[in-house]
């Protein structure tokens, strides 16, 4: 599904963050992107929804090469995939509801549709009870589960987590990571970037560790899926 | 695009429009300011251009005539004139009618016998110039045909005028441009505000695969909305306004030509109106590109 090929990142300001990355990751897979700050985590995940382009290299998903991509075929691509981050990105002057509802009305979905589509999303993440209440009203755990339907609700292929627990404490970490992995298990493919080394030894899935711009490690996980 | 979008983005436009209702108003109450500037600059510029214009067609070259010429000569001294270039018009008023037009403002009837049978009247040729700029050298042209006694134009007195009135004339200009320049300015910076203030929504957007134009699309039909409702404040505005200045002009300054033909009140106002439009559409789109840069 994910494919980078000799990948390299340099900033107009001439920071190198990444070097020459090579990484696939398969349909089905759950992959912890770790590394220490600055090594280039977020730069790979900025590569991977087209908000940065890669210098040289290819960046490919489902054999979309993402350097030759044009402007306007951007949202063709963001609608194949979720992002969810550590600060939420919530509108504020909308409804819990309604911020679900979003994401399907600007690609043009009808009431019904939407309806559907977004209470059923929010049953799946555990907030059917609070679905007229505005995000000031959620703890930071029920917020994150409001992003995590808004990034679900047009059913994409794959979820780009960038350290989705940051702002968490480590119960409602977990909460979130356990509503990843049932997603997962439902043929979501999920890469996640998170500092919390506790959660990702105890998940025991693939681990892509990043430092200095380099993949210097890449450790699967005991049950891994590829091919599915 | 798709029914669903289309009417999204209408609704968009003027739901934003009243959930953000004193910025709104703030922009509205911008573009009706930088209007009523733009407007009265125009009707400004105008009136500058009337007058000047007023002031120098009354410009004129007065030739006096030898005394001992024939009625034939006369006429192919005004011929000669009438074929200088830069002519606008030539008026011939002969010794008779200088001295019978003399004879009826002084309401007498025996002026003739009073001056003892002599007429002192010479005979005088009346030119308009085309360009006031062309006097100057159709006097000294003039001179020197031979039965031309004397010439006068307002020698030094047309000099000033001209300068007064090409002064008057770039006054008027600059105040358009100065006020055009800063309604612009004004209109994108509270709009400028206002899309900041939505940065967050326009990220969002990006971020679940909106196309561009429908992020673009809501935030133009507010500009359009915003620039309408501006125009129309400041039309009314400026019509109350001016009407009033036309009647108290008329009334106590009557000697200052004014400018006040409904059909050019009626362009300025539909100027002010485009310009409303154009102004809150543009400024939209300029302000919004910002962000859909990828």
């Amino acid at each position: 599904m994910i494919k980078l090929k000799n990948v390299s990142k340099i900033y107009p300001n001439g920071a190198r963050a990444l070097m020459g990355v090579n990484l696939r990751i398969a349909k089905g897979e759950f992959v912890f992107l770790v590394g220490p700050s600055g090594a280039g985590k977020s730069t790979l995940i900025k590569l991977l929804y087209r908000e940065e382009i890669a210098t040289r290299g290819q960046v490919l998903i489902n054999n979309i090469n993402l350097v030759r991509l044009k402007n306007s075929q951007i949202p063709a691509l963001r609608r194949n995939m979720g992002v969810i981050f550590q600060d939420f990105k919530l509108l504020p002057n909308k409804t819990v509801f309604e911020n679900v509802a979003f994401a399907l009305q600007v690609i043009g979905k009808n009431k019904k549709e939407i309806r559907e589509s977004t209470l059923s999303m929010l049953d799946l993440v555990g907030l059917s009870s609070k679905v007229k209440a505005f995000p000031s009203e959620l703890s930071g755990g029920e917020q994150q589960r409001v992003c995590v339907a808004r990034a679900l609700v047009n059913r994409p292929g794959l979820l780009i987590a960038d350290e989705p627990t940051g702002n968490l404490d480590v119960d409602t970490a977990w909460g979130i990571v356990d509503l990843l992995d049932k997603i997962n298990k439902y043929g979501t493919t999920v890469v996640m970037a998170t500092h919390a080394l506790q959660i990702v030894e105890q998940m025991n899935k693939r681990v892509v560790r990043v430092e200095g711009g380099r993949i210097i490690e890449d450790k699967a996980g005991e049950e891994v899926r590829i091919g599915i | 695009m798709a029914f669903n979008s289309v009417r999204y983005i209408l609704v968009q436009g003027l739901v934003s429009l009243k959930r953000n209702l004193w910025l709104s108003l703030a922009s509205i109450l911008t573009v009706a300011v930088s209007l009523i500037l733009l407007g009265s600059s125009i009707i400004f510029l105008a009136n500058t251009a009337t007058i000047a214009k007023t002031f120098e067609s009354q410009v004129q070259i007065a030739v006096f005539l030898d005394d001992k010429l024939n009625d034939g000569q006369v006429v192919a001294i005004q011929n000669r004139i009438k074929n200088l270039p830069g002519i606008e018009s030539v008026t011939l008023t002969t010794k008779e009618q200088a001295l019978w037009e003399f004879q009826e403002s002084m309401s007498t009837t025996s002026l003739l016998e009073d001056l003892g049978g002599i007429n002192p009247f010479p005979d005088k040729i009346t030119i308009v110039a085309t360009d006031p700029k062309l006097v100057q050298g159709i006097a000294s042209q003039v001179e020197k045909i031979s039965g031309v006694e004397s010439v006068r134009y307002g020698q030094g007195i047309l000099e000033k005028l001209l300068a007064f009135t090409n002064w008057l004339r770039w006054i008027g200009v600059a105040v358009v441009a100065a006020f055009t320049f800063a309604a612009l300015l004004l209109i994108s910076l509270s709009i400028k505000t206002n899309v900041n203030s939505r940065e967050k929504e326009i990220q969002i957007m990006r971020l679940v695969g909106a196309s561009n134009s429908f992020i673009r699309w809501p935030f133009i039909i507010e500009g359009l909305v915003v620039g309408l409702v501006g125009a129309l404040v400041a039309v009314v505005a400026v019509g109350f306004a001016y009407s009033w200045l036309l009647q108290y002009i008329i009334s106590t300054l009557a000697f200052i030509p004014v400018v006040a033909n409904q059909q050019f009140l009626l362009m300025v106002f539909l100027i002010m109106m485009l310009g409303g439009m154009l102004m809150g559409t543009l400024a939209s789109v300029i302000s919004v590109r910002k962000f859909l840069r990828f």
